[in-house]
């Protein structure tokens, strides 16, 4: 049996959910070819949505022992690990089978398997169900997403050996692990399994954690990780891994580290993630992939191929789901014929460790790298009435700005909850907004995003809470 | 004497404040209101100035620590011993007054070997003591480049150790010969920074891309942002998962991008890419020269105007596409001459004339072998005034009576306003060929003078073109141009309609041809006439009928008399 769709989407992530259901909203009749039950991708199933569900816990037992500092003691928590996989799971059911609903709603040919290109308009599908279909499409969005990377050579076989999404099962709560990578993922999931009572070691083989952000930022970070790990190592490499049953023992290269030999009862390996473009067919198409694996397109999200645009971790980084979603919309309207481009001036990034880590347009790093000379304005927590009411003057928030316009190129923010406030950031660099527009919009007191403001006016050497007298 | 300095009270309420950063270390000589310690309380971060003067004994805090209200901050052996250190502050001038500000972030303890502050020959300049406990401090942004020349407590390089963030003033003054450190970089207290050259103050030699010294202190202290700069690692991660794709290749929509985004809403740039207009082009009237939607529409209308002016290409009309010139040397040798102002003009405004104006030539011929009879036989009348009674003297009165007669020849048409000008003076332009091409001069009221004057003035403004002396006003202000190039021979031709006129008289050579009359072929003087207009305002009949008339009139001259 073989039908036609005027739009097939392929994979349900953030990016391709986004683009289908935008695409019906503007009426067209859209396919979507998922793998899971309903729509939600790595974000909703294994990613962004579960991990958050954790880390609001870890939080949570984070400030009921700080709760003793400030004359109130709960009892020692007491983890019912299943309950907590429960809690997780629940959250992930609600939100996927909502986009279920949606999908229905709109009239969307959802079908649950799994999609290879036969040529430039036709797709043959592996249903879930056993059954195989042939599709013929008008347009193709591919939107495949990306899977966790592996270190070539230390793929030992074993269940103790995890990724993220092993991670986020919550096997059990090992009485020691081990992070090998310290970006987003291994920050934010080490987090959870110390919350949780795992002695935690992170090892990155740069000299710091989470490469690309600004060091000012990731040492405020730092020193909370520092104290709920239990070793942090830098410039540290594993360089072999064996599997003991019992545990798994690992072989560190590095001066920072003592004992090079080391056993784990689990290992969570987060060093990144690889998009998924290979057995797709893509050979059978004029789609071109870069020898990393990403699949080219040009500014309307279109490849090689006329009729197929791709977008998300696909299309490269950053991996991230609201840049996927913002990316289905536009290829969507360049489908339509609208004259599109993705070209957005900010995509907040946030890393939702305790305290969190975000930016968002221009980062000190990378104005350095690309030689753009900025001006960088920051106003230190610990200057902040509201963070002190929280007892968390652990946080920074700076701008970088142009020097010659004032305009804000960037933001970026450490602390509890910056991955909301960002978004401020976010804005004002869409906007073009100047530093004195930000500082002349009344931030509602007391609150952290008067941060924001006070950082623009140090920018002036004005700002009320920091005595920084403007540099002449 | 030993005296103890304490932390002051801050405010109401305030009984202690954490030490963020010590500003002195044992064996510093301070000054009065010389900051001591940069505090940091529930509402303020704030230096606390000393209130007594001397040489540091001892330092009570260490960063990091909470202190209480009264507090011993540091001990101060005051200066000479004789010399009791009084309280009461403000009592002493402050020498270094001038500098006080700048010290205020962190005051560099001038280090055991402390290099001379203007001394000859090249300097290091080496990270001071930075406070108790504070062995290493990150360097977080260098502040000077090679080639800079740098003074006294000018920062160097900005640096961050666990507690603040403060920039390094130098105690050397010169030339920037060499930054030993780089960003990212940790220093340890002691370690070489930079090298200086401090010999005299004369500008050092240029090293090749150097910036010239901020001297006059105008722009920001720091010296734009140093080129060394390679942070330890280039991320092009955003989300900092390095093995995947460190540099991500040939996707065109990042790696494309920008130094920097055009200042615009997403909204604006996002009407601008759908009217088709390069948002990066369009320059933007907001503060920091923010663009908005009308910034893009005003780009976009003057960008349509210069087209339609011919001003973006000469000689491209709108909706053709520009040829490339073929490589014309392949073929043989060739010599490229600049073309002239009037070559120059003369294109622009033909191609414009002829893209805008849709053309009709309507031809005819004048039976003229009565007029010239009459010609030759008032030639002299004209000479003895100074001029030349020649065909085109005449054809001015004749053309004068037909725009009096058909006025939509002596229009001009406004599309933008749907209008058509219709013009109350006869001024008619006459094409001359010169040395330097093709010039318009224009006889003004033609109506208004008689033939033996016309011919006087078209005699001299003649020899005004050709000797360069004509103005822009003789040449400016004509409602209809004749052309004629009868003296060199020609059978007929299209002229183009010299906008924003709306209609040209062509004359060629006139010569004898047989015309049948009275039932035989006879001998007759005849002038052709190509008549050229433009469609949208003149309809072809009245084109038939104008040039009829001017035939008409030539032939018989009594009738300018009767209906001119």
């Amino acid at each position: 049996m073989s039908n036609t769709t005027e739009l097939l989407v392929i994979g349900g992530g953030p990016g391709g959910y986004a683009a289908a259901f935008f695409a019906a909203d503007k009426g067209m009749q859209v396919t979507l070819v998922n793998k899971e039950e309903n729509p939600g991708g790595v974000c909703l199933y294994r990613g962004c949505i579960p991990s958050k569900a954790l880390l609001h816990i870890a939080k949570l037992l984070r400030e009921a022992e700080e709760a003793t500092k400030w004359g109130v003691t709960f009892c020692k928590p007491e983890i019912d690990l299943d309950k907590l996989r429960e809690f997780k799971d629940n959250v992930v059911k609600k939100q996927v089978g909502g986009l279920g609903q949606l999908s229905k709603q709109r009239k969307i040919n959802y079908i649950q398997g799994t999609a290879t290109f036969v040529n430039s308009n036709t797709v043959y599908v592996d249903k879930a169900d056993g059954t195989k279909d042939e599709i013929k499409f008008k347009h193709a969005i591919l939107a495949t997403g990306s899977v966790p990377a592996t270190i070539p050579g230390l793929n030992i076989n074993s269940d103790r050996l995890m990724d993220s999404t092993g991670a986020l099962e919550l096997p059990d709560i090992p009485e020691k692990m081990l992070v090998v990578g310290g970006g987003y993922i291994g920050l934010e999931l080490g987090s959870v399994y110390a919350a949780i009572g795992s002695k935690v070691t992170v090892v990155e083989m740069m000299d710091g954690l989470l490469p690309g952000a600004d060091r000012d930022m990731v040492r405020v970070l730092e020193r909370s990780i520092k104290e709920k790990m239990e070793n942090v190592y830098l410039n540290t490499k594993v360089v072999s891994m064996e599997d003991k049953r019992d545990h798994i023992q690992v072989t560190f290269e590095g001066d920072k580290v003592k004992e090079k030999v080391q056993k784990f009862d689990r290992v969570l390996v987060s060093i990144g993630r690889k998009p998924v473009t290979k057995g797709l067919g893509l050979e059978n198409t004029k789609v071109g992939v870069t020898d990393r694996g990403f699949v080219e397109v040009n500014e309307k999200l279109q490849t090689a191929d006329p009729n197929i645009y791709a977008i998300g971790d696909i299309v490269g980084n950053p991996m991230l789901a609201h840049k996927a979603s913002a990316e289905g919309k536009v290829a969507v309207e360049a489908i339509l014929g609208h004259k599109v481009a993705f070209e957005p001036a900010a995509i907040p990034a946030v890393v939702f460790t305790d305290p969190e880590l975000a930016w968002a347009g221009l980062t000190e790093t990378e104005a350095k790298d690309r030689g753009i000379s900025v001006e960088i304005a920051k106003f230190p927590w610990g200057a902040s009435g509201r963070a002190t009411t929280l007892d968390r003057n652990d946080g920074l928030t700076k701008l970088i700005i142009d020097p010659e316009t004032d305009r804000v190129l960037g933001m970026g923010m450490v602390g509890v909850g910056a991955g909301d406030m960002i978004a401020e950031g976010a804005l004002a660099v869409e906007m073009a907004a100047l530093a004195r527009d930000v500082a002349l919009t009344i931030h509602p007191h007391p609150t952290l995003s008067e941060t924001v403001m006070e950082a623009a006016e140090t920018y002036f050497g004005e700002s009320v809470h920091i005595y920084r007298p403007k540099r002449k | 004497m030993l005296k103890e300095f304490k932390l002051p009270e801050l405010g109401e309420n305030i009984e202690s404040a954490d030490v963020t950063n010590v500003l002195v270390k044992v064996g510093d000589t301070i000054e009065l209101d010389q900051p001591v310690v940069e505090i940091e309380t529930d509402k303020a971060s704030v230096e606390v100035p000393s209130e007594v003067a001397g040489t540091v004994k001892e330092v009570k805090v260490k960063e990091g620590e909470n202190v209480a209200v009264g507090s011993v901050l540091i001990t101060v052996e005051s200066e000479g011993s004789s010399a009791p250190a009084k309280e009461e502050k403000k009592e002493k001038s402050k020498p270094a007054a001038k500098t006080e500000d700048k010290k205020v972030e962190a005051e560099p303890v001038k280090t055991e070997a402390k290099p001379q502050p203007k001394s000859s020959g090249l300097v290091e300049f080496r990270l001071p003591e930075l406070g108790e406990n504070i062995e290493s401090a990150d360097i977080t942004r260098i502040l000077v480049s090679v080639g800079d020349e740098i003074k006294l407590d000018q920062g160097v390089v900005e640096i961050e150790t666990d507690k603040a963030s403060v920039e390094v003033p130098s105690e050397v003054e010169g030339t920037v010969k060499e930054v030993k450190v780089k960003e990212g970089e940790s220093a340890k207290v002691g370690d070489v920074l930079i090298v200086v050259d401090g010999s005299g103050s004369a500008p050092a030699p240029k090293t090749e891309e150097e910036k010239p010294a901020p001297a006059k202190e105008e722009a920001p202290k720091k010296p734009e942002t140093p080129k060394t700069s390679p942070s330890p690692r280039s991320e092009n991660q955003r989300a900092g998962e390095p093995p995947v794709d460190p540099a991500r290749p040939n996707i065109p929509h990042r790696s494309d991008m920008p130094k920097k985004i055009a200042p615009a809403a997403p909204s604006v740039r996002r009407f601008a890419r759908e009217i088709g207009i390069d948002i990066n082009e369009v320059s933007g009237s907001g503060p920091g020269g923010r663009i908005n939607i009308n910034d893009v529409k005003r780009y976009a209308k003057n960008l349509n105007e210069s087209i339609r002016k011919g001003g973006v290409s000469a000689g491209t009309p709108i909706g053709i596409k520009k040829e490339q010139l073929p490589d014309f040397t392949k073929w043989g040798d060739i010599d490229v001459q600049p073309m002239s102002n009037v070559r120059k003009k003369t294109a622009e405004h033909l191609s414009y004339a002829w893209a805008t104006i849709p053309h009709v030539t309507q031809f005819d011929k004048a039976d003229i072998t009565e007029l010239e009879k009459m010609r030759k036989a008032f030639g002299k009348k004209a000479e003895a005034a100074g001029g030349k009674l020649t065909v085109t003297a005449i054809l001015l009165k004749v053309i004068a009576g037909a725009l009096k007669k058909f006025p939509q020849f002596n229009s001009s048409i406004d599309m933008d306003k749907k209008e058509v000008i219709y013009k109350k003076y006869i001024n008619i332009g006459l094409a001359v060929d010169t040395d330097r091409g093709l010039l318009v001069p224009v006889i003004k009221e033609v109506d208004k003078k008689n033939i033996i004057e016309l011919a006087v003035e078209l005699s001299e403004i003649s020899a005004k073109a050709r000797d360069k002396k004509l103005t822009i006003d003789d040449m400016q202000g004509g409602n209809f141009s004749i052309s004629n190039l009868g003296g060199i021979g020609g059978t007929s031709f299209t002229p183009i309609v010299n906008a924003p006129e709306v209609a040209i008289l062509g004359v060629s050579r006139g010569g004898f041809e047989p015309v049948w009359i009275d039932g035989e072929f006879q001998p007759r003087l005849m002038l052709p006439l190509s008549l050229s207009y433009d469609h949208r305002i003149i309809d072809g009949a009245d084109a038939a009928r104008f040039i009829r008339w001017v035939s008409e009139a030539l032939e018989n001259p009594f009738i300018l008399s009767l209906e001119g």
